[in-house]
């Protein structure tokens, strides 16, 4: 009997150890798992009977989202809206044997990540990417530029500053809107600021605007962003910006006469001569209403003319050139001395140039002939009276 | 102005008359430059001409211009002959008289020539006589030069005929000059040549400045013919510049008389017939006192003087010119030139013989081959 009492307890502990496997084996039937899938339009989750496939995107900036879900065999055949971060449950949900699914984020108009919560009775979810070819959608792309008309700028320079915005996608682009910022204090706006471009931008259509600003202060800036917001057809809210870029606004542009006086040669007296004047504008801007006046030192012997002459502008890195006639009339050496007058933009300057000029003594051209006629003279005269003398 | 013609006949008178064209340049040895630039200073308007019939002669002389040289052409010279020498002048009288046309109208003629040689012997009377006729109011003065009397026969026999000759022409007078004489102050032969012909050149040079120049007191052309119309017509000059060691014109004047300063040996005091003393030299040089007693001195003696004083910077120069009322050693010349005739003309005949006898040993003979 002990014998039958020990099988007994040996067959009462086998019964609790079953049970105890199979309560423990219907405890994880019943856990709610879930699993996150990044999905493209087409692609399916499976989970057991139950299938969800992403139809389409209807609002990335709403969060909207189309998704299908159907089971196997089943009466569910459901399409549907999601909100973003909202569960929605099907069959009871997830905790009443059914499955939960939440599109926790949307990528773009054409993926999303979606959450599928399920029992894990139910087997393990696998995605099935659609074999579907992907079908191109309308979908805008604007790309936005925005340039300076000249490299280097200089204080009181006006720039003519270009936003070209383009729209290299396929969809139309609405509400088109540029955002400039004004990269202030260095510059002020003259005209056309601030860019018009229109609402909307057909695939491959691109439109510009030019505003025009002045350089007020020297320095490097970064030019801030431009940047262009939109949407597409289907009210998706899209943005696209400029890289900002520095840009050095240099001193204000002066012009630099440089006057260069050559003259011909040294001058006899009694001659003439001439002066070449040249008046070289090395500087970066105009000079206008130049107004040269030159001085001859010492005053006496060297007599000038056409040497004050009067120029209305010589633009920047260009020559005004011109002669004078200089007339010896006494030997020495003279300085004559030029001062330009001119304006600058605002400022009034003032640039000399000078230069020596040699009078020379009175050159008698065959002054050397005069002791070799004499000796000419004698020699013939001597041979003349030779001959009266050779009999 | 005088217009005074001088003609250098023969190689003695080119000489002479070369002599004369140096002194006009400022003689000595300048005168072979200063010919080269300057032309000759001629106290008037004086005309040169060297006539020579031996060209070799014409080319020997220095300061007389190619145009003042006229060779008549009769071979190389006369040969001493004076027959030649004649024949030469007549043949060619007209080119000799049209080359001394050319040279215009004159007052004065000076006719150089030695004595002695051929051309100038022999072409002299002739030409004077010529230029007697040609320029009716001239006055030519024949400058006769006597040889050394160690040249030979011949140059004494051409003297002595020649000399007759010359004093029968018209000429005014002759001036003479004895190489003989003046040998005896010159030293060796070629540097008296020089020296004579430089001393005629320089007393002639005077004689005309002089005669040209105004004077304190006045001697002229006239005064000058009429000294050489005295005595014989036959004269001499003297000459004599004072220095600063002895500026005395008195003196001055005296050693201009004296044989050394003379060009022919006569004694002034004894033989003058007529004078002409010409004082140049500064103001405060001529003491006319003292000329004047010199002169007076003279005239006592001598007959008449003319007296000239011309006032110009320097010391005293006295030309002093006389004519002679006797000359001794000219008739000392003929007896000498006498006797070489003779004595040529005894070799002559001697020869002669000689060569007669030689021929008679050859006399009836013929010539056999």
């Amino acid at each position: 009997m002990w014998s039958g009492m020990r099988q007994l307890i040996y067959l009462a502990v086998l019964v609790l150890l079953i049970h105890i496997v199979h309560a423990s084996n219907s405890s994880d039937e019943d856990t709610v798992t879930f699993t996150d899938f990044t999905l493209n339009i087409g692609d399916r989750i499976d989970i057991g009977d139950y299938q969800a496939e992403l139809i389409e995107i209807q609002s990335v900036k709403d969060g909207l989202a189309v998704m299908r879900v159907s089971k196997v065999g089943g009466p569910l055949d459901e399409q549907r809206a999601f909100l973003q971060d909202n569960a929605n449950n099907f069959d009871g949900g997830s905790e009443e044997g059914g499955i939960t699914i939440t599109v926790t984020d949307i990528f773009d108009d054409r993926s999303a990540k979606v959450r599928v919560e399920y029992k894990e009775g139910l087997g393990t979810a696998r995605k099935h990417t659609s074999e579907r070819p992907l079908v191109p959608s309308d979908v805008p792309n604007l790309v936005v530029q925005k340039s300076f008309d000249r490299n280097q700028i200089s204080v009181g320079d006006e720039v003519k500053v270009t936003v070209t915005v383009k729209n290299i996608g396929t969809g139309q682009a609405l509400d088109i809107r540029t955002e400039d910022l004004p990269p202030l204090p260095e510059f002020s706006y003259i005209a056309g600021y601030p860019p018009k471009i229109k609402d909307t931008l057909d695939p491959g259509e691109a439109d510009s605007a030019v505003y025009v600003m002045s350089a007020v202060k020297e320095g490097s800036i970064r030019v801030p962003a431009i940047q262009v917001s939109y949407t597409d057809s289907k009210k998706n809210a899209k943005s696209n910006n400029t890289e900002p870029f520095n840009v050095l606004i240099s001193p204000k542009s002066r012009p630099d006469l440089l006057i260069k006086l050559v003259p011909s040669g040294p001058i006899a007296t009694g001659g003439k001569g001439m002066l070449n004047v040249s008046l070289s504008n090395t500087g970066k801007a105009s000079a206008t209403e130049v107004e040269i006046e030159g001085e001859i030192k010492p005053p006496d012997g060297l007599e000038a003319t056409g040497l004050d002459r009067s120029f209305f502008e010589i633009p920047p890195e260009q020559d005004a050139n011109y002669s004078a006639e200089l007339l010896g009339e006494k030997a020495g050496n003279y300085t004559v001395s030029l001062k330009a007058s001119f304006h600058g933009g605002d400022v009034a300057m003032i640039q000399e140039g000078k230069v020596e000029v040699v009078v020379l003594e009175r050159e008698y051209k065959y002054l050397y002939l005069l002791p070799i006629l004499p000796i000419i003279v004698i020699v013939a005269w001597m041979y003349k009276r030779y001959r009266e003398y050779k009999y | 102005m005088l217009n005074v013609l001088m003609i250098g006949v023969g190689q003695c008178g080119n000489r002479i008359l070369d002599a004369i064209n140096k002194e006009a340049f400022g003689g000595g040895g300048a005168a072979s430059l200063t010919k080269y630039y300057l032309r000759p200073k001629f106290p008037s308007r004086v005309e040169t001409l060297a006539i020579n019939t031996a060209i070799n002669d014409l080319k020997e002389l220095r300061f007389t211009t190619a145009k003042d040289r006229l060779h008549v052409p009769n071979l190389h010279g006369v040969g001493a002959n004076r027959n030649v020498g004649k024949q030469a002048f007549m043949d060619n009288r007209d080119m000799i008289m049209g080359e001394i046309e050319k040279r215009g109208d004159f007052d004065l003629a000076f006719v150089i020539t030695s004595t002695s040689g051929g051309t100038g012997s022999s072409f002299s009377p002739l030409l004077i006589n010529e230029l007697k006729r040609q320029y009716r109011n001239i006055t030519v003065i024949t400058i006769a030069v006597l040889p050394f009397r160690e040249e030979g026969s011949i140059y004494l026999q051409n003297a002595a005929f020649s000399m007759r000759e010359l004093m029968d022409v018209e000429a005014e007078g002759i001036i003479l000059a004895d190489n003989q004489y003046l040998k005896r102050f010159s030293g060796d032969i070629a540097s008296a040549y020089d020296k004579i012909n430089n001393m005629i050149a320089q007393r002639l040079l005077f004689l005309i400045e002089s005669l040209d120049s105004e004077m304190l007191s006045v001697t002229d052309l006239g005064d000058f013919k009429t000294v050489m119309n005295g005595g014989l017509r036959i004269g001499t000059m003297g000459f004599y510049q004072a220095d600063r060691k002895n500026p005395s014109v008195k003196d001055a004047i005296e050693n201009s008389f004296k044989p050394g300063n003379l060009l022919y040996p006569a004694n002034v005091t004894d033989d003058s017939a007529r004078a002409m003393i010409i004082v140049q030299g500064s103001r405060e040089h001529l003491d006319v006192d003292e000329i004047t007693k010199e002169v007076e001195k003279l005239s006592a003696s001598a007959g008449h003087v003319f007296k000239g004083i011309v006032v110009k910077k320097g010391y005293p120069k006295v030309l002093s010119v006389f004519t002679m009322a006797s000359a001794p050693e000219l008739e000392a010349i003929y007896a000498q030139a006498a006797r070489a005739m003779q004595d040529e003309k005894e070799k002559r005949l001697r020869a002669r013989k000689q060569m007669d006898d030689a021929f008679a040993h050859i006399e009836d003979l013929e010539e056999i081959y």
